[in-house]
C-alpha cells in the first residue's frame, strides 16, 4: 500500500472509515433506543469498519511513526466515542452515577471530601471530580459533558503514552502501533475502562508516568532530572485520584527497580528505585492520612477473593459460569459470541510463548520488557480468578493493568511474524484479522452481550421528550425533596445520586435491599430506617430495579425487563401508620415515613 | 519573555480564555475557551519550563501538554479546596497563575538562542484530502448528534406520574404524562376520608403536566388526611394512580 500523501499518509481515508464506523454504531444504538429489535450485527459491523482498516495500516511496513501515532490516538478516541454514544446525554454506569454525585457535591459546596452514601471511599480520591469541577464551574455545563471531555482527554493520553512507551522500549513504531491495537482488545477498553470513574483518569496517568520513566532511561544525563519532574507530577496526581492505580503504580515501580538491578546490577540512575520509594510513601501517606476508609472498602473484596479461590480449588463451591450476568434480568450471550470471545482468549494465549521468545531474544536487557513479560504471564493468572465467584472482580480489575504487558509481548510476536513473512499476501490480513478478533472478543468478554447497545432512557412521543420511570422519579426527587435521604434499589439509587443529586442508600449494608424486596414488614425494617436517618423509601416493583446495568431504562412490552414483583413490595408501606405516599408512577412509589420510621 | 514567542502567546491566550470563559453568557462558547485553558495551556507551559534546556520532540510535547494539564487539574482541586474553594473564578486564577509562573520559568531557563516552541506542522492538504477529512468529521459529528436525539420507541411502556406535596393549609398535586398517547384523566382529591372532595377533568399530551393547589379547612388540633386518586377516562371506575398524605405534613406542627 503506497502512501497517497507523503505528509498525511493514510490518515484521511482511515479517518473516513472511523467516521463511518462511528455513524454505523450510532445508527445501531438509535435503532435499539427506538425498540426496533435491531440486529447486533450492525453494531459489530460499525466497530469493524472503524477499527479493521486502521489495524491493517498499522501492520504495514511503510507507515511513518507519526502516522502510526495519529492512528493509535484516533483508534483510542473512536472506541471511546462508541461508549459515549451509547450513554448520551446522561451517565448510566453505576460508578459514573457515584462519581457524578461527588461532582454535584463539589459544585454545591465548592469543596472536596464530602460523603458518598454508596461508595464512601470515592470522595477521598477527589482527583477526577476536582478536575471535572474545573470544567463544570468554568462552563456551566453538566457533569456528563465535562466528564466525557475529561475522560476523552485521558483516553488520548492513554493511547499516546502507550504508543510512545512501547516505541521507546521496542525501538519500533510498528511494534508500538500493534501494541496499542492489541491493548484496545483488553476486556475493559470499550466500556468499563471508558466510564467516568477515577480509574479512567488514573490509568492514563500511570502510563504517562511509565512513558516518562522510559524516556528518562534513554535521555542524556543532563535530561535525567527533567524527565523526573513530569513523572513525579503524574505520580502525585495518581495518588489523589485512585487507590488501586496508586498501588499498581508502586508495584510497577518496585518491579522496574528490581528489573533494572537484575539487568545492570546497579542502583544508580536511571534505576527508578527512588521513584518507587516515593510512590510507596505517597500512596501510604494518602491511605493513612486521608483515605483510611479505603482499607474497609478494599479488604473485604480482596479477602473474599482469596477465600473464593480457595473454595473453588477445594471443590467446596462450584466455579463461576462464564458469560453469566449475575442477575435474573440479564440476557444470555449467543453461542457464536461466546465462541468469538473464547477464541480471542485462546489466540492471546497462543501468541504468548512466541512473544515471550521474542522478548527474550531481543529485549532481555530491557527492564521494561522484563516487567511487561511478567505482566503478560500474570494476565493469564487473573483469567483463572474469573472462575471463582467472589474473585471475579479482582481478576477483572487486575487484567486492565496486566494487559499492558500482554499487549507489548504480543505486539513483538506479531511484528516478528510480519517481519519473517514480508512477501506473504496473507500475513498482514491475518494479523489485522487477529487484531479484530481480539477487539471484538475482548468487548464481548468484558461487557454483557445484552448491554452493548443503547437502551431507551429518553424517548420522543408526539414531538415531546419523555424519560424512563426511574429517571422521572429521580427528577421529581431532585425538585421536591432535594435534601431528602432515601432508601432505594440499586438502579433507582444510582439515578437519585446523578442526575437527582439527592442522598440515596442501596445495597445490603445497611440491608435496604431486603427491606425493599420483602413482601411484608416484619419488625426490623423501620428501626433500620430510623437508625440510618432514611425518611423516604422508594419502593420499586420492577425486578430489573436491582440491576445496576439494566434498571435505568423504559421497560419494553413482553421483554425480560418488564417483569414485576408482587404488588405487596410496595403495598406493605401503606400499612405504616402515618405514612405518606408522596409520588407514584405505577411501578415506583415514594413514601415519606416521617416520624413513624 | 522577549524572544519567546510561544510563551508570550500561551500567556496571552490563557488570560483571554480565562476571562472569556468567565464572562461569556453561552455555555458552549465558554467551553470553547475553557478547554484549552484547562486541558492544554497549563501542561504546555509546565513542559516548556521543565524541558527548557533539553528540548523534546513535538509528539511528546503535545502529550505532556495534555497529560500534565490533567495532573495539574487533579492536584489543583486539592490546592483550591484549602484556599479559595473550587469555583469558576478561583480555577481561572489558578490556571492563569500556573501558566504565567511556568512560562516565566521557561523563559529564564531557556538558553538565549534556544527554543522548545511548539511549531505546528505546516499542513498543505489537497482538495481531495481536505474533502475526505471533512466528510470524516461530518460523519463523526452526525454520529454524536444522533446519539443525543431522543427517538420514538413504540414498544417502550409509557406511564403517568402522580405526586402530592402536603402544605401547612392545603395540598399541591401534580400529574405528569409520560404516556405514549394523549390521555384523558379524572382527578379526585378527598379530604377527611371522603367528606370533602374536589374533582378535576383534564387531558395531557405526552410530556405535559398538570398542577393544582387546593386549600383544606383545618380540623382543629388534628391532621387532615388527604387522598388523591387518578382515573383514566377509558377505565373510569378503576383507580390508576393514588397518593395520600396528611395536612399539615409530617414534621410540621398541626
Amino acid at each position: 500500500m503506497d502512501r497517497p500523501n507523503s505528509r498525511t499518509g493514510w490518515i484521511p481515508p482511515l479517518a473516513l472509515c472511523t467516521g463511518v464506523g462511528l455513524l454505523v454504531c450510532s445508527v445501531a444504538d438509535a435503532l435499539s433506543r427506538a425498540t426496533l429489535g435491531v440486529s447486533p450485527l450492525i453494531y459489530w459491523a460499525g466497530i469493524l469498519i472503524l477499527a479493521v482498516p486502521t489495524f491493517y495500516r498499522l501492520t504495514s511496513e511503510d507507515a511513518s511513526p507519526r502516522e502510526r501515532l495519529v492512528l493509535a490516538c484516533m483508534l483510542g478516541l473512536a472506541l471511546y466515542g462508541v461508549k459515549v454514544m451509547r450513554d448520551a446525554p446522561i451517565f448510566t454506569f453505576s460508578d459514573e452515577l457515584i462519581h457524578g454525585f461527588n461532582v454535584h457535591q463539589i459544585a454545591a459546596s465548592h469543596h472536596l471530601f464530602h460523603s458518598n452514601p454508596t461508595l464512601p471511599a470515592t470522595p477521598h480520591y477527589p482527583g477526577l471530580e476536582g478536575a471535572t469541577s474545573a470544567l463544570t464551574s468554568l462552563t456551566g455545563l453538566s457533569s456528563f459533558v465535562a466528564g466525557v471531555l475529561l475522560v476523552g482527554a485521558a483516553r488520548l493520553v492513554l493511547a499516546a503514552s502507550l504508543f510512545l512507551l512501547f516505541q521507546r522500549v521496542s525501538r519500533s513504531a510498528r511494534v508500538a502501533g500493534l501494541g496499542v491495537a492489541i491493548y484496545a482488545g483488553n476486556f475493559n477498553f470499550l466500556f468499563w475502562g471508558a466510564q467516568f470513574s477515577y480509574e479512567s483518569l488514573a490509568l492514563p496517568l500511570l502510563l504517562l508516568v511509565m512513558m516518562g520513566l522510559a524516556e528518562r532511561e534513554a535521555a542524556p544525563p543532563t535530561a535525567l532530572k527533567a524527565w523526573g519532574a513530569p513523572v513525579v507530577l503524574g505520580m502525585a496526581a495518581i495518588v489523589v485520584t485512585h487507590h488501586l492505580t496508586s498501588y499498581a503504580m508502586a508495584g510497577v515501580l518496585v518491579a522496574l527497580s528490581l528489573a533494572y538491578w537484575h539487568v545492570r546490577r546497579s542502583w544508580r540512575p536511571a534505576n527508578p528505585w527512588l521513584f518507587a520509594v516515593l510512590g510507596i510513601a505517597l500512596a501510604a501517606f494518602w491511605l493513612v492520612a486521608v483515605a483510611s476508609s479505603t482499607v474497609g472498602y478494599l479488604s473485604p473484596v480482596l479477602t473474599d477473593a482469596v477465600k473464593a479461590v480457595g473454595n473453588t480449588i477445594a471443590g467446596e463451591k462450584p466455579p463461576r459460569g462464564l458469560f453469566q450476568g449475575g442477575s435474573s434480568t440479564a440476557g444470555t450471550t449467543p453461542l457464536a459470541a461466546r465462541a468469538i470471545a473464547l477464541l480471542a482468549v485462546a489466540m492471546l494465549a497462543a501468541g504468548l510463548p512466541f512473544g515471550l521468545w521474542q522478548v527474550r531474544r531481543h529485549l532481555r536487557k530491557q527492564p521494561f520488557a522484563i516487567v511487561f513479560a511478567l505482566a503478560a504471564i500474570g494476565f493469564f493468572a487473573t483469567l483463572a480468578l474469573r472462575l471463582a465467584p467472589a474473585a471475579w472482580e479482582s481478576g477483572n480489575r487486575a487484567s486492565e493493568f496486566l494487559f499492558v504487558g500482554l499487549a507489548f509481548v504480543l505486539a513483538c510476536a506479531a511484528f516478528e511474524a510480519l517481519r519473517r513473512w514480508p512477501r506473504s499476501r496473507m500475513s498482514r490480513p491475518l494479523v489485522a484479522g487477529g487484531l479484530a478478533l481480539v477487539l471484538v472478543g475482548g468487548a464481548i468478554a468484558g461487557w454483557p452481550w445484552d448491554s452493548q447497545l443503547a437502551r431507551p432512557l429518553r424517548i420522543s412521543s408526539h414531538g415531546q421528550e419523555i424519560v424512563s420511570p426511574p429517571l422521572g422519579m429521580a427528577e421529581w426527587a431532585r425538585d421536591q425533596i432535594p435534601r431528602g435521604r432515601l432508601a432505594a434499589t440499586t438502579a433507582d439509587a444510582g439515578l437519585l445520586l446523578t442526575p437527582g443529586g439527592v442522598t440515596a442508600i442501596s445495597g445490603n449494608s445497611p440491608d435496604v435491599e431486603d427491606l425493599l424486596a420483602e413482601e411484608h414488614l416484619s419488625g426490623w425494617e423501620l428501626p433500620l430506617l430510623r437508625r440510618n436517618r432514611l425518611r423516604y423509601v422508594v419502593a420499586d416493583q420492577r425486578e430489573v430495579s436491582s440491576d445496576s446495568l439494566r434498571g435505568y431504562y423504559f421497560s419494553e412490552q413482553g421483554s425480560r425487563n418488564a417483569q414485576l414483583m408482587p404488588k405487596s413490595v410496595i403495598a406493605k408501606f401503606n400499612r405504616v401508620p402515618g405514612a405518606t405516599r408522596l409520588y407514584t408512577n405505577g411501578t415506583i412509589t415514594v413514601f415519606d415515613l416521617g416520624a413513624q420510621r | 519573555m522577549r524572544g519567546h514567542k510561544d510563551l508570550r502567546s500561551v500567556i496571552a491566550a490563557t488570560f483571554a480564555c480565562g476571562v472569556l470563559a468567565l464572562v461569556l453568557p453561552i455555555d458552549l462558547l465558554r467551553l470553547v475557551f475553557a478547554l484549552p485553558l484547562t486541558l492544554f495551556f497549563p501542561g504546555y507551559a509546565l513542559s516548556a519550563a521543565i524541558f527548557a534546556r533539553d528540548p523534546i520532540d513535538r509528539a511528546k510535547l503535545l502529550l505532556l501538554s495534555v497529560g500534565a494539564s490533567l495532573a495539574i487539574l487533579a492536584l489543583g482541586g486539592l490546592l483550591l479546596n484549602f484556599t479559595g474553594g473550587l469555583q469558576a473564578g478561583t480555577w481561572a486564577l489558578l490556571l492563569v497563575l500556573v501558566v504565567f509562573a511556568a512560562s516565566r520559568a521557561a523563559a529564564l531557563r531557556r538558553p538565549p538562542a534556544g527554543t522548545t516552541a511548539l511549531a505546528l506542522p505546516r499542513m498543505r492538504l489537497s482538495a481531495l484530502t481536505a474533502a475526505v477529512l471533512a466528510v470524516a468529521a461530518l460523519s463523526a459529528a452526525g454520529a454524536f448528534a444522533l446519539a443525543f436525539i431522543p427517538l420514538p420507541a413504540k414498544h417502550a411502556i409509557g406511564y403517568t406520574e402522580l405526586w402530592l406535596q402536603p402544605l401547612d393549609s392545603g395540598v399541591r398535586v401534580g400529574v405528569g404524562s409520560d404516556e405514549q398517547e394523549r390521555m384523558a384523566y379524572r382527578l379526585r382529591v378527598s379530604f377527611r376520608r371522603g367528606r370533602a372532595s374536589v374533582i378535576r377533568r383534564f387531558a395531557l399530551q405526552p410530556g405535559e403536566s398538570h398542577l393544582l393547589q387546593l386549600a383544606a379547612e383545618p380540623a382543629g388540633a388534628n391532621r387532615v388526611p388527604v387522598v388523591v386518586a387518578l382515573y383514566r377516562s377509558q377505565q373510569p371506575n378503576r383507580v390508576y394512580r393514588r397518593v395520600s398524605g396528611w395536612i399539615p405534613p409530617q414534621g410540621a406542627q398541626p
